[in-house]
């Protein structure tokens, strides 16, 4: 038996995949995400969490296809460098094929599988964001 | 009915959940030589399928987001996250935690996932009515979702789907939907079955029917009927357990209800039987179009096997909270049509070795 | 105390299937070694970046040490990703400095062809912010992706003319004994080539390849010194360039870039020839101009106009064909970067000469720039 995955960072860091945590620095006023132990900014280590929006602006994608081990059944891997507020982030872009993406489309936060540990280990689950869904006014 | 328990509780948000991508019948026809008619004999058109990021959490999460939207209430006042599907990712540890987590509903909160075929979710319902009714829990959470199996080449893989409901419950008080009353009718039948370990499920094919699927709802039905003291045309829709686009029209016409009341809350054809999520994602339909004042029939259905049958009355907060998250409509209009290697990419139909 | 440069190490980059980590490394070191006419060291400082994931060695300073019949000396190993072999020279002319060792080895391996290539992939995702940004499938490439195409919009530049940079490596490469992929490639050819993370095409990605270089590093020239280090520096970063106030400019570059005009008072662009980490196309340009070899947005239009090679207005960049076309074994780059440039200032280059080079700089920002890198060498004759 062997795993590939460490299951207490899985649990360590769902606040920052899950819900989009990140960390507000009461100095400086920047937020960072993810949360890291004092302000990158100011060094300030006078932090408070906050959530992210869960929709954003798509500043730019790529198309991976020199993908990594374990990744090959969601080949080609579509990133994306998303504006959330004052925060960017980068992440999965998911329910998109590589020809609809264009710099500057609304995209919003979906919970989706990151990786499993082959058949038997843990699951990481975490925010991927897709092309807004249309209806869109609804759903904010 | 004031006196009775379900009368003090209502629905406060759906939410539904369909994948983008749709595997046409003839796809699964062409691949395994069936007749060009099979699929239409089932009333099916197309499925929906989970992507490859996707699995029974991750859509019933979404569905779940899009019904606590609606509700418009703090998520930590859920009390209690039941999670229905027979597609687990995880055969041991509960799937309903990682969706309360992720929602922010833990920790103070019950959750698990319950399992009784395509039935699992409608028992979570009809015990958080209780819950919600004796004061244990202000407000549940309740959510069917499957990324259901169907062995490649066997007939059911032209049915089985993939996608999610969610509803919260609450207080009659504030509902946008409120519960007249409840009943199930379960009994040993074996109709269909997953053994342990297995990765798709056997069925009795034609003793899936009348035995099982038919005596089932019938019976559920006819003792909600006679305990509301209701007769069939009270309802203004009539939503069942759609395990194929046939079934529901008929066990509809044999209880004398009209097509027209079953159609609109008819999700199969369109999307595939999605096994827990099926007759309850048919009712998310049917609130997305209901006037308040409409009464409901909904009747849910699991092999082994078991139906409940519900009657719900629409109330005027309905039209504030619709526009609050996507409607069915909205997901099914997304739509990505895929080949069978696709489908069979996405759902691990290949052996590969990881 | 001045800290000189007396033997140099390099092996050819490549597939070296019939060289074990510790065979390769040793290969350089010796070479090293024997080129400063010396067989005792103080001191050996291994960079390695991926061997603990690849080879599944610890102490692996204490073993080559070892393995060397160096018993005795200090040893220690060094790691700060792309830009490890920098930063075992930083380390090694601190040791100098404070007296603590006269000799040194610095010795730069990593063997990225012992795997397959998805398992590499996935292993130097761990360069970006590990616990979160390269949980996803992000692969080697997938921010030099983003970048290239933030960098794309952002100047208007086109694809055919990122182009421009890659092939610059190549043609320099060519000449290079060292380089893994010594031959000159048609700018044309570059947007036609395997997608790796589109826009960025396998030519404008790095190869995978085995590497070691090495150098003996001294308090006293000997009468063998190549060059004295100038300075050896670096700077931290943020976690992920997403916390840069521009992508495209990242401050940990900017900041060693600005010490050393404090310290020696030259810019990047004073210095006669640069050796840059510019694992990806897109990385490459962020470098230059971060480094102000080039107006934001022109630094593909400067390779393109023939800027940074032979003849050029600018210092030559990447005379050894840079991390395209030299070759990145990742924890070996840094060390292979300071030999090539103490050859140059020596006259002793056997790849594209900069005739009458006096001062060499080289610069590598890690992955995404969570720290930025730099060492300045100069001739001693
Ligand atoms: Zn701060």
């Amino acid at each position: 038996m062997s795993m590939d995955l460490s299951v207490p960072e899985t649990w360590r860091v769902k606040g920052a995949l899950y819900r989009l945590e990140a960390a507000r620095c009461k100095a400086c006023g920047r937020i960072h995400y993810p949360p890291m132990p004092a302000c990158p900014y100011c060094g300030s280590r006078d932090l408070e969490r906050v959530t992210l929006p869960s929709e954003g602006v798509l500043e730019s994608y790529t198309v991976v296809y020199a993908v990594p081990e374990g990744s090959r059944h969601k080949a080609p891997v579509l990133l994306g460098l998303v504006r959330l507020g004052r925060v960017r982030v980068v992440a999965e872009i998911t329910d998109a094929d590589p020809s609809e993406l264009r710099t500057g489309m609304e995209v919003e936060a979906v919970l989706r599988r990151i990786r499993s540990d082959r058949e038997a280990g843990i699951i990481r689950y975490g925010v991927m964001f897709r092309p807004k869904l249309k209806g869109g006014s609804r759903g904010g | 009915m004031e006196g009775r328990p379900e009368g003090k509780t209502g629905i406060h948000g759906w939410g539904a959940y369909v994948p983008r991508y749709r595997l046409p019948m003839s796809e699964i026809a062409r691949v395994w030589g069936w007749a060009p008619e099979q699929a239409s004999g089932l009333g099916m058109k197309e499925k929906a399928v989970a992507g490859p990021d996707e699995d029974s959490v991750t859509m019933g999460y979404e569905a779940a987001r899009n019904a606590l939207r609606r509700a418009s209430i703090e998520a930590s006042r859920v009390g209690a996250v039941f999670f229905g599907t027979e597609s687990k990712p995880y055969a041991v540890k509960p799937s309903a935690t990682i969706i309360a987590e992720a929602l922010g509903i833990t920790p103070a909160t019950m959750a698990s996932d319950l399992e009784f075929a395509c039935r699992a979710a409608s028992e979570g319902l009809r015990a958080l009515i209780g819950m919600v009714a004796s004061g244990l829990i202000e407000y549940g959470l309740v959510i069917g979702s499957d990324t259901a199996q169907a062995n490649p080449g066997d007939v059911l893989e032209f049915t089985a789907s993939s996608g999610a409901v969610a509803y919260v419950i609450g207080p009659r008080e504030g509902a946008v939907a409120y519960f007249e009353g409840s009943y199930t009718y379960v009994t040993d039948t074996p109709d269909f079955w997953r053994r342990a370990h297995q990765p798709y499920p056997l069925h009795g094919e034609g003793f899936t029917g009348e035995p099982a699927y038919f005596h089932h709802i019938e019976n559920a039905v006819k003792g909600l009927l006679a305990e509301l003291g209701l007769k069939p045309s009270d309802f203004d829709y009539a939503v069942f357990h759609q395990p194929n686009g046939k079934f529901p029209l008929r066990i509809a016409r044999r209880l004398g209800i009209p097509k027209e009341k079953v159609l609109p809350g008819l999700v199969t054809p369109v999307i595939g039987n999605t096994y827990n999520a099926s007759a309850l994602l048919g009712l998310a339909r049917v609130l997305d179009v209901a006037k308040p004042g409409d009464r409901i029939l909904v009747a849910p259905f699991g092999s082994g096997a078991g139906s409940d049958a519900y009657s719900i009355v629409v109330t005027d907060a309905i039209e504030e909270r619709r526009s609050l998250a996507p409607l069915f409509d909205d997901y099914l209009s997304r739509r990505k049509e895929i080949d069978y290697a696709t489908y069979a990419k996405f759902r691990g139909i290949f052996n590969v070795i990881k | 105390m001045e800290v000189y440069i007396t033997g140099v190490g390099l092996t050819k980059v490549g597939r070296h299937f019939d060289l074990g980590l510790r065979e390769l490394a040793a290969r350089a070191a010796l070479e090293a070694l024997d080129s400063a006419r010396v067989d005792k060291v103080d001191a050996v400082i291994v960079s390695s970046t991926l061997s603990y994931r690849e080879a599944g060695q610890f102490d692996l300073a204490g073993h080559l040490a070892g393995a060397l019949g160096l018993k005795g000396a200090q040893t220690f190993a060094v790691e700060a990703g792309d830009a490890s072999g920098l930063a075992a020279v930083e380390a090694a002319c601190s040791l100098i400095r404070a007296g603590s060792a006269g000799r040194v080895l610095v010795v730069g391996v990593d063997k990225l062809t012992d795997y397959v290539s998805s398992r590499v992939y996935r292993d130097l995702q761990r360069l970006y912010e590990a616990e979160v940004q390269a949980l996803y499938d992000i692969g080697h490439a997938g921010v030099a992706g983003l970048l290239a195409r933030l960098y794309m919009e952002r100047f208007g530049v086109s694809r055919d003319t990122l182009s421009y940079w890659p092939a610059m490596d190549h043609s320099h490469a060519k000449h290079n004994p060292y380089a893994m992929l010594p031959f000159a490639i048609d700018p044309a050819a570059v947007p036609k080539a395997l997608k790796v993370a589109e826009p960025l095409t396998l030519l404008d990605s790095f190869p995978l390849g085995d590497g070691a270089a090495a150098l003996v590093l001294e308090s006293e020239p000997h009468g063998d010194a190549r060059a004295k280090v100038v300075l050896a520096t670096s700077a931290a970063g943020y976690p992920s360039f997403t916390m840069n106030e521009d992508p495209l400019a990242p401050e940990s570059v900017g900041e060693v870039a600005a010490r050393l005009r404090e310290v020696t008072g030259i810019a990047p662009v004073d210095v006669d020839v640069i050796e840059l980490g510019d694992t990806f196309t897109s990385i490459g340009l962020i470098l230059a101009e971060s480094l102000g070899l080039s107006e934001p947005g022109r630094a593909a239009v400067d390779a393109m106009e023939g800027r940074f090679t032979l003849g050029g207005d600018g210092p030559v960049v990447n005379p050894s064909g840079g991390l395209k076309a030299r070759g990145h074994p990742v924890g070996a780059t840094g060390v292979y970067m300071v030999g090539e440039l103490a050859l140059q200032v020596s006259g002793e280059y056997p790849g594209l000469k900069v005739d009458g080079a006096r001062r060499g700089l080289a610069v590598i920002a890690s992955g995404d720039g969570s720290s930025a890198h730099l060492v300045l060498v100069e001739g001693v004759a």
